[in-house]
């Protein structure tokens, strides 16, 4: 942005705009400040002619002999005082010619003199009298003068001081807000060239525009590692994918290469077709994730109870730790306390993927525990086993997709479980953390109580939802 | 013979569905879009109708099926979606369908819910005891014997055996009894399920019985009377 730029900014436009309405409002109070003052300066001459005047009008045979008295004091004729005749033509005083400007009579008026070589300002009045003489009574008003121009000069000063201070205010805050837009722009713009790593310039202060900074530094975060993981879901994809779909081509063209009998054939098919299965459930697993992550599902949500689902997890596995030889214990708090409003599907899968990997990582004569509670304001479920861990560096990795350990590349089993269940945690306000304490580990998922909050009603009050609370009210009178 | 519509509107697919119901001893007939559907469904009986959730031209799945229902055609009719989220299947279930199955699926889960939704109407839900050969089970007790021998369930199992006591002879595939049993609604893909008709299948054939509870390739089980 140029200089030339500046005026278009928005806060030189409000600085001047403030400018120029702070002048209006000055310029009222100082012309209504000069209108009083000069109003009030000259009220005291006035009453002085005032004062004169009734001395002379009522004595109108007195007057030409007063006048030459009055002209003897004042031979410079600071305070002239003349008599013309109804011609204009002099006939006593010291002011010697009428004033050039028309003579309103009764009424005051101001001219100007010659004395000591500069024009004098003089107020005075001029009555017509009786027989049609006009009487001229002026005071000389220099110092009143003096003091209106040394006021209407200090409020032109102070006006220009002003307006000067106001318009290199507006230049500099205009420039600060420029230098800060254009850093701002050139960070976007290297960023939409393909720089994701760039950030808009912070700056100390807490004003609006550095808010909006923050937030948007914290959207860039977000997207940068949006964009990271999606580049590393796509290799992920590629590498996960590709191996089966190897297997599958492989298999269908040994078969065809091959295969002689019938039995054979069948055979080959079976094995496509369940390497086939295996690929769709990488598939649907993977959207699903996605489904979550968009948060397209809190359509389902309705009130549950975390120990219920977590009971329904651990009744579900049972058969499958005491086949491994695993004990699998459940822990419930109070089912009125880990109230909260979840789809209970996603959270039974969320719950069951932890057990069915805590049991599955047992060594065997193992133990698995499930636990729920509601301490401190927060309510969660906690899984904990004695298996061999998550060592510490791979705890933020088992969360990615198709992440797997090293130790657990040759068990069954996609990679995608954790990433569903963070993706699930995610989508109910729930914290995912992984401890591990040698030997075992222990997820947990918690959040705060939502006891106060009122429960979210769902988006379709559909028959579905309510036949799953009822089928769910069934299944524990059984 | 039972007479089954399948609406879809890719061809291929249709064929495959049309393939499997046949192979299942279905008679099947085809239609491509919505109003096709429509004319079909009005104009002939059927005792099923599988309807794919998108159409082209203007009519789509559900539209077909509120229609039909406005027109007090009362045929169970199977959603078939790609859409898989909650708030669509709700959407399905509320238009009048009876079930709802998303995309990709496997043959036999598709033939199991439609011998399901085909028996649910004639089955009385009025009955206090079932009785498949040698096995029963008292509803009002909960009691299950097989030839006078009482057996000891727990309660996930007698659901399981309920269940399948219900409907005898027919497929129920992992997923149909995970969504019943446990009525949670996901893709199970664990063995889990196995592990528990194991045990309830061990209960009930002890004493080297023969078995009344058979697996169906990989996915599905049947009980029926052994012969």
């Amino acid at each position: 942005m140029r200089l030339t730029d500046l005026p278009r900014t928005t806060s030189f436009r409000l600085s001047v705009l403030f400018l120029g309405l702070f002048g209006a409002s000055s310029a009222a109070f100082c012309g209504f400040l000069y209108w009083q003052a000069t109003s009030y300066l000259n009220s005291s001459v006035d009453h002085w002619i005032q004062r004169d005047s009734v001395m002379y009008l009522t004595a109108p045979w007195d007057i030409v002999p007063r006048l030459t008295t009055h002209a003897e004091r004042d031979p410079d004729a600071w305070r002239p005082f003349a008599l013309f005749d109804s011609s204009g033509r002099f006939i006593a005083g010291n002011l010697h010619s009428l004033p050039e400007r028309p003579v309103a009579f009764g009424r005051y008026f101001e001219y100007e003199l010659k004395r000591r070589g500069k024009d004098t300002p003089f107020r005075g009045v001029g009555y017509r009298m009786p027989n049609g003489d006009i009487l001229i009574l002026s005071y000389n008003v220099n110092e009143i003068y003096g003091f209106k121009h040394l006021l209407l000069d200090s409020m032109a000063w102070g006006g220009i001081l002003v307006f000067g201070i106001g318009i290199a205010g507006a230049v500099i805050t205009a420039l600060g807000a420029v230098r800060q837009i254009n850093g701002i722009t050139g960070a976007v713009e290297r960023i939409v060239t393909g720089n994701l790593r760039e950030r808009l310039p912070t700056r100390r202060g807490a004003g609006d525009l550095d808010r909006l900074v923050h937030l948007v530094n914290g959207m860039l975060d977000d997207i940068e590692r949006l964009m990271r993981e999606v580049k590393g879901v796509t290799d992920d994809i590629a590498h996960d994918l590709r191996t089966p779909l190897t297997r599958l081509l492989g298999g269908l063209e040994r078969a065809r290469r091959r295969t002689t009998s019938a039995e054979e054939y069948a055979r080959a098919v079976d094995a496509a077709i369940a390497e086939t299965k295996a690929v769709l459930g990488t598939f649907s697993a993977l959207l699903r994730i996605a489904e979550v992550e968009d948060g397209a599902r809190r359509a389902g949500f309705m009130r549950i109870d975390l120990g219920r689902i977590a009971a329904d997890v651990v009744e579900f596995h049972a058969p499958v730790a005491e086949e491994r030889g695993v004990t699998l214990s459940f822990d419930p708090e109070s089912p009125s306390l880990t109230q909260m409003s979840g789809d209970p599907s996603l959270l039974f899968e969320a719950i069951s993927n932890l057990v069915d990997n805590a049991i599955k990582f047992s060594p065997i004569g193992g133990s698995v525990r499930v636990r729920t509670f509601s301490t401190k304001g927060r309510i969660g479920v906690v899984v904990s086993d004695n298996g061999p861990g998550i060592p510490a560096h791979e705890r933020e990795a088992v969360l990615r997709r198709f992440h797997r350990l090293e130790k657990s590349r040759h068990t069954p089993g996609s990679g995608l479980g954790l990433s569903l269940v963070a993706a699930v945690a995610k989508l109910h306000g729930l914290t995912l953390s992984i401890d591990s304490s040698f030997p075992g580990s222990c997820v947990t998922l918690e959040r705060d109580s939502p006891l106060h909050v009122p429960l979210a009603a769902p988006s379709v009050p559909g028959n579905a939802a309510r036949d799953e609370a009822e089928a769910r009210a069934v299944s524990t009178s059984v | 013979m039972t007479r089954v519509l399948v609406v879809e509107d890719d061809a291929q697919t249709a064929a495959e569905i049309a393939a499997a119901l046949g192979d299942h001893g279905f008679e099947v007939e085809c239609a491509y879009n919505g109003q096709e559907a429509l004319d079909r469904a009005v104009a002939d009986r059927y005792s099923a109708i599988v309807l794919d959730r998108m159409l082209p031209g203007g009519i789509d799945g559900l539209a077909v099926l509120s229609t039909l229902r406005g027109l007090s055609v009362d045929a169970p009719v199977l959603i078939l979606s790609a859409l898989s989220a909650v708030d669509e299947r709700v959407r399905g279930l509320r238009a009048g369908g009876d079930d709802y199955l998303t995309k990709p699926f496997e043959s036999l889960e598709l033939t199991a819910r439609i011998e399901v939704l085909l028996r649910r109407r004639s089955a009385s839900d009025r009955q206090t005891m079932l009785r498949v050969g040698d096995l029963e089970v008292d509803l009002l007790k909960r009691e299950v014997k097989r030839g006078g021998r009482a057996i000891d369930l727990l309660p996930r199992e007698y659901r399981l055996l309920e269940y399948l006591m219900r409907h005898p002879g027919q497929v129920i595939t992992r997923t149909m009894l995970f969504e019943e049993v446990w009525s949670y609604r996901y893709d199970q893909r664990t063995n889990v399920i196995d592990v528990h008709m194991g045990k309830l299948r061990r209960k009930l054939d002890e004493g080297g019985l023969p078995s009344m509870i058979q697996t169906v390739r990989g996915s599905g089980y049947i009980l029926r009377a052994p012969d």
